[in-house]
């Protein structure tokens, strides 16, 4: 077992981890935050994409252990209070989501996409968006999504 | 902010709950060991070293599914064939039992009280296996002397369904001027809903229920088949479902598993949970399509259609999975006339198994597949015998003249305007330019195509008879409605809510909306066949007008009046009002009983027929064999349309998942050791963002028909993109490479395949 502290939307969290323990089942089994979803097992899906220091990182391929000290953000701490973040926002104005499987993990994509791009063109946002999958929207409504996200952060 | 759907502001806060997201106090995990064989004996398994690790509590084989009576998994079709035998079909059992029948099949179930103890145990389990000869095809299973997959169905063949009249057909092509023959291929799928399998099942011994959160299309499938299966009463299961990460139709009924947590829950005494993983997707959800139609076409001297004719061959795997035998029966042969008029029809099913896993449903389950077939077929004959394309549709199309028109195949359509369609996506496409739009491509050296589809799908029917539904009213005058049918991102919610609070006039966030509720035991369909809207949304136009209806004397008495009229929610009468939900606080019981405005409403409708035009305009690099899809063109008859932004996502969908079959997916087994190649999203490609036109260059335009045959006048759009996008992809693939030279090609259309094809082409042509 292994003893890691680090911060998770905004709350600190101390807690034993064996070493095999992947992050995202730490996210979801003991931290309850189940909005990061698993969609995979071959780090293909990005259903489980989450903030890590500031990076998008896929948390089904890091081990629980090695997020000690990190600052971590998932989709739960996205919005402020009741206010959406704007890429939220943007999803659901746009229709870039059906069943919402792959949604967490597209927004946070999506919000790390527009903090190295704030006005994205369509090549950069594919290309952000290689890493995760959809099977229900044809990814045309996510891509407006984005684009729609860049608008609004603008304004 | 108000969201698009409503049911968006939980699922973009990560606040959704999917099957996995499920948990109870005290549970134990499960894992599940599978056949690594494609076809063979089991000798021996022993699971006491599984049973002697950490954490393991119990470890079920078959021998505990046989204590327990659970019976054969449920499916296959009741039809029988010209010499009156059943389809053969073997037990379908829950964990194999003296054999495995294909690369995947669930042998034993670990319950352990961590995840990761039941995957170790799992593999501590010993099986002995004596193999045998596996075959993963349908030629190879039908070929003479090969293997059986099942000892007692000779040539692994389970069912020919035979549909029209033979001998007229026969008639029709003797007489025929020209004829055009075209095989295709419709490869086995994975469906590959981004939310893997999961469930959660909890027996409480005091009142003998079970509690089960699985994934499914609707309530009453799959607990009649659970029913049929372990003998639960159906009334016994609360299959509680909120949130289900996509189904297209593989949810509809439930899988082992969901069966062996409710038996090693019951043995156990505790939930019991099991999460699958991407690779149980692969492996053991059902796969789709698996089928090969052959159809020829008989044209006189003009070009008039005579007659189609149809040999199809379906492969069901190695069981009768759940729905798998109604796609190469029912759903490839109603429609198999299309949009024209077609004296004459004939097809002729076969159904074979092989060592692979069961398909079943896979979003159009067919339809897309005999859309795709006819349309090729058409553009072929068009080729072959110096027709126009377009002139060939037109004069064979059944015009609005002659609807109600009852096809050869047996489906009386309704209404529609196929010309008009065609038209419509002629002009929004500006297919007139197309010659200079190749020109400008060919002198970039690239091959462009343009191909065109007209589709058409039988919808909207169910198998239940009704679709039932009702409103409750609690006392504080709050109204939750509640239907049988489940979503899985059709937003229901939206679209429902938005029906019966049109009809009361209210906001919809007055209207609360819960579907499958277990505890209400009414009939009504699942989700599947793009239905709902037509059947559930109808009933719920019933259910408004119902309570209105209960509520009027109500307000007659509370405004003493003898009349009173209604508005935007309010009650008036004797220059006084009062609201719908006050009165119904007003009258609302003390003791929380029965609430007198509680309403029920249920209605059967039958088939739609959607219809629609697409076209596909293509360029491809021939020194790499990439596509590039420049434009896509969906006009689409899909009747009323409720909700516009659902219904383009529909399509948006649809049109992708047949843009993957197209240029990528296919499920592969290796052909001698029935190994299954492509087992995840490594070797298997799904599409990727970009890959579709953007919004620009993607034309969706409704033109709506409405039916008359449900109260709103919709005709269905879950599966429309399908049929609509299979055919025009390839006849555009087609118009492209066929100056090349290349004459043939298959599904899936990769760089690698279309690479080699004008490479071949080239070759002959020096
Ligand atoms: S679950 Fe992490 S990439 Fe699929
Ligand atoms: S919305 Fe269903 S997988 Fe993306």
């Amino acid at each position: 077992m292994n003893k890691i502290e680090f911060t998770i939307n905004g709350k600190k969290v101390a807690t034993q981890v064996e070493g095999r323990t992947l992050l995202v089942n730490l996210i979801r089994d003991e931290l309850k935050l189940t909005g990061t979803h698993v969609g995979c097992d071959t780090s293909q899906c990005g259903c489980c994409t989450i903030h890590l220091d500031g990076k998008s990182v896929k948390s089904c391929a890091m081990l629980a252990a090695q997020a000690d000290g990190a600052n971590i953000v998932t989709i739960e701490g996205m919005a402020d209070g009741d206010k959406l973040h704007p890429v939220q926002q943007a999803f659901t104005e746009c229709h870039g989501l059906q069943c919402g499987f792959c949604t967490p993990g597209m927004i946070m994509t999506a919000a790390s996409i527009l903090k190295d791009h704030p006005q994205p063109t369509e090549e950069q946002i594919v290309k952000g968006l290689e890493g995760n999958l959809c099977r229900c929207t044809g990814y045309i409504n996510i891509i407006k999504s984005v684009h729609r996200a860049a608008e609004l952060m603008k304004a | 902010m108000q969201p698009s759907r409503r049911e968006d502001l939980r699922l973009i806060a990560g606040h959704g709950r999917y099957s996995s997201d499920w948990n109870l106090p005290n549970q134990l995990h499960a894992s599940v060991l599978r056949s690594t064989h494609a076809a063979a004996r089991i000798a021996r398994i022993d699971t006491a070293p599984a049973l002697a690790a950490p954490g393991v509590k119990a470890v079920l084989t078959h021998l505990d599914v046989e204590r327990a009576g659970y019976k054969s998994i449920v499916g296959g079709v009741a039809t029988k064939d010209k010499n009156g035998e059943l389809m053969k079909k073997p037990f379908y059992p829950i964990l194999a039992t003296d054999r495995v029948c294909h690369v995947g099949q669930a042998v034993a179930f670990v319950v352990a009280e961590t995840p990761e103890q039941a995957q170790d145990a799992v593999d501590l389990i010993e099986v002995e296996y004596e193999e045998s000869p596996a075959i993963v095809t349908f030629a190879d299973a039908r070929a003479p002397g090969a293997p059986a997959v099942h000892a007692d169905i000779p040539g692994n063949l389970s069912f020919v369904h035979e549909h029209g009249d033979e001998a007229k057909t026969a008639a029709a092509f003797a007489g025929a001027k020209f004829v055009t023959k075209v095989r295709v291929d419709s490869q086995r799928l994975i469906c590959n809903p981004m939310e893997p399998r999961a469930c959660l099942a909890s027996f409480d011994a005091a009142t003998g229920r079970y509690l089960l959160h699985a994934a499914s299309q609707g309530l009453i499938a799959p607990r009649v088949h659970l029913q049929q299966i372990t003998g639960v009463p159906a009334t016994d299961i609360d299959l509680i479902v909120e949130d289900v990460g996509g189904s297209f139709g593989i949810r509809s009924s439930p899988y082992p598993e969901y069966m062996l947590s409710m038996l090693a829950s019951k043995t156990l005494g505790v939930p019991v949970k099991w999460t699958g993983s991407r690779t149980d997707t692969f492996l053991s959800d059902y796969h789709g399509r698996a089928l090969s139609l052959t159809g020829e076409v008989a044209l006189d001297d003009k070009g008039n259609i005579l007659a189609f004719r149809w040999e199809d061959e379906i492969d069901l795997g190695a069981y009768a999975g759940p729905f798998g035998a109604f796609i190469g029966t029912q759903n490839v042969s109603i429609m198999c006339g299309g949009v024209y008029r077609v004296p004459s029809v004939f097809v002729r099913s076969c159904l074979a198994y092989t060592n692979t896993t069961p398909v079943s449903s896979y979003r159009g389950a067919g339809r897309p597949d005999i859309a795709y077939a006819i349309e090729r077929l058409i553009d072929q004959a068009a080729q072959e015998h110096g027709f126009d394309n377009l002139e060939l549709r037109r004069r064979n199309f059944i015009t609005p003249a002659e609807m109600p028109h009852t096809t050869a195949a047996g489906q009386t359509y309704d209404c529609g305007d196929f010309p008009a369609v065609l038209e419509h996506a002629l002009k929004t496409v500006d297919w007139s330019g197309f010659p200079a739009r190749r020109t400008q491509s060919e002198k970039r050296g690239k091959l462009r195509g343009i191909g065109l589809a007209s589709y058409i799908e039988a919808a909207a029917a169910g198998a239940q008879p009704k679709d039932q539904t009702a409103a409750r009213v609690a006392a504080d005058g709050t109204i939750t409605i509640y239907c049988m049918a489940g979503g899985s991102g059709q937003g229901h919610e939206t679209t429902f809510v938005s029906v019966f609070a049109g009809v009361l006039d209210v906001a919809p966030d007055a209207i609360q909306y819960r579907a499958s509720d277990p505890a209400f035991a009414m009939i009504g369909n699942g989700t599947g066949g793009s239905r709902t809207a037509a059947g559930q949304g109808s009933s719920f136009t019933l259910l408004a007008q119902a309570l209105l209806a209960k509520a009027r004397p109500h307000a007659a008495k509370a405004l003493g009046v003898a009349e009173v009229s209604y508005a935007k929610g309010v009650f008036s009468g004797g220059g006084k009002s009062i609201t719908l939900k006050d009165l119904a606080r007003q009258v609302a019981p003390a003791d929380a009983g029965t609430h007198p405005f509680d309403s029920e409403a249920e209605g059967s409708y039958g088939a739609t027929y959607p219809n629609g035009c697409h076209i596909a305009e293509i360029e491809i690099d021939p020194d790499t064999g990439v596509t590039d899809l420049l434009r896509y063109v969906a006009v689409d008859d899909l009747g009323n349309i409720l909700q516009p932004m659902i219904v383009e996502g529909q399509v948006h969908g649809g049109v992708a998942q047949g843009w993957g079959q197209m240029f990528g997916e296919h499920a592969v087994y290796d052909r001698e050791s029935g190994q299954f190649l492509t087992a995840s999203f490594m070797d298997y490609p799904m599409p990727r963002a970009g890959w579709l036109p953007n919004s620009g260059h993607f034309d969706r335009v409704p033109h709506p028909v409405p039916t008359k045959k449900n109260l709103l006048g919709a005709k269905g759009v879950g599966e429309s993109g399908c049929s609509g996008s299979l055919p025009a992809l390839m006849n555009a693939m087609m118009h492209a490479v066929r100056p090349a030279g290349v004459k043939e090609l298959q599904m899936p259309v990769t760089p690698a395949v279309l690479w080699r094809a004008l490479r071949d082409a080239r070759a002959k042509a020096a």
